[in-house]
C-alpha cells in the first residue's frame, strides 16, 4: 500500500463518481454520484497526510470539514428534490426546465 | 504484505460497488451500493491510521447521508416506476470523457513518479488520533481550526433551517 496506488484508487473513484453524475436522469442519482466524488476527494487528503507531510494532523481535519459539507449539501439537496417532487410529480432532469433560457 | 493483500481486497470492492452506484438501475439498489463503497471508505481510512475520521465517516456518510437518500427515494418514487434510461449516446459520451480523465491522471500520477515509487514513509501513527485533531480543532493559536469550527457550527444551523424552509408545504 503505497501514496501511489491510494491516490489511483480515489482518481478511479471521482471518475466512476463523474460517468454517474454524466449519465443519470434522476436528480438524486445524481447526487449519489457527487457524494461518490467528494468521497474520492476525502481520501485523497488523509492518504496524503498518511504518506508524506509535515503537518500530518491538518490532512484528516480537512476531511472531517468536507464531511460536515457535504452533510449540508446533502440536506439541502434532498430538501429542493422534495419540493421540486412535490411541484412536478417527476424528478427527470431532462423534464425540469424551469431554469432553461 | 498482509496489508496489501487487504488493501488490494478493499479497494477492488469500493470500485465494484462504486460501479454497481452509478449503473443500477433501479435507484434504490445504488443507494444501497453507496453503503459499501462508504464502509470501504472507512476500512481504508483505519488502514491509514485516521481512526477519528473513519468513525465519522460511518456516522455521518452511512448513517446519515445514506439513510436520508433512501428516504427521499422511498417519499419521492412511485412504485412501478419505469427504470430511468438514459440516451445511448449520452452514456457513450460520457464514458469517453471519463476515460481520457482517468488515463490523465494516472498519467500525470505516473510521470509524477508515483506509481514505481516504493518507498512507505508514514506519519507517526497518531497523526490522527481523538487527541491530537481534538486539540487542533480547538487551538486558537495560527495553526489552530477554531474559527473554522466554530463557522461549521453556524453553517449547519444555516442547514438545517434552510431545509425545513424549502421543503415545508407552500402556503403554511
Amino acid at each position: 500500500m503505497t501514496l501511489g496506488y491510494c491516490l489511483a484508487l480515489a482518481f478511479g473513484l471521482f471518475v466512476i463518481g463523474a460517468y454517474g453524475a454524466m449519465t443519470r436522469k434522476n436528480i438524486v442519482g445524481i447526487l449519489i454520484s457527487i457524494e461518490l466524488m467528494l468521497n474520492a476527494a476525502n481520501i485523497n487528503f488523509v492518504a496524503f497526510a498518511h504518506f508524506h507531510a509535515t503537518d500530518s494532523t491538518s490532512g484528516p481535519i480537512f476531511s472531517a470539514f468536507v464531511i460536515a459539507i457535504a452533510a449540508c449539501e446533502m440536506a439541502v439537496a434532498l430538501a429542493i428534490v422534495v419540493s421540486m417532487f412535490r411541484r412536478h410529480k417527476n424528478l427527470d432532469i431532462d423534464k425540469l426546465r424551469e431554469l432553461h433560457g | 504484505m498482509i496489508a496489501d493483500i487487504g488493501f488490494y481486497i478493499v479497494a477492488f470492492a469500493m470500485l465494484v460497488s462504486a460501479i454497481w452506484a452509478v449503473t443500477a438501475k433501479n435507484i434504490l439498489h445504488s443507494a444501497l451500493a453507496l453503503i459499501g463503497s462508504f464502509f470501504g471508505t472507512a476500512i481504508l481510512y483505519l488502514m491509514l491510521s485516521a481512526e477519528f475520521i473513519a468513525v465519522a465517516q460511518v456516522l455521518v456518510y452511512i448513517g446519515g447521508v445514506v439513510i436520508f437518500v433512501i428516504f427521499i427515494i422511498l417519499l419521492t418514487s412511485r412504485l412501478g416506476d419505469k427504470a430511468e434510461i438514459a440516451p445511448a449516446m449520452r452514456k457513450i459520451l460520457a464514458f469517453a470523457l471519463c476515460s481520457a480523465m482517468l488515463g490523465t491522471f494516472l498519467h500525470a500520477l505516473d510521470r509524477a513518479g508515483y506509481l514505481v515509487n516504493t518507498k512507505t514513509a508514514t506519519a507517526a501513527s497518531d497523526f490522527a488520533s481523538m487527541r491530537n485533531i481534538g486539540l487542533r480543532f480547538l487551538d486558537p493559536g495560527a495553526n489552530g481550526f477554531l474559527v473554522p469550527f466554530e463557522i461549521i457550527s453556524l453553517l449547519l444551523l444555516i442547514t438545517v433551517i434552510g431545509a425545513i424552509v424549502i421543503a415545508r408545504k407552500e402556503g403554511e
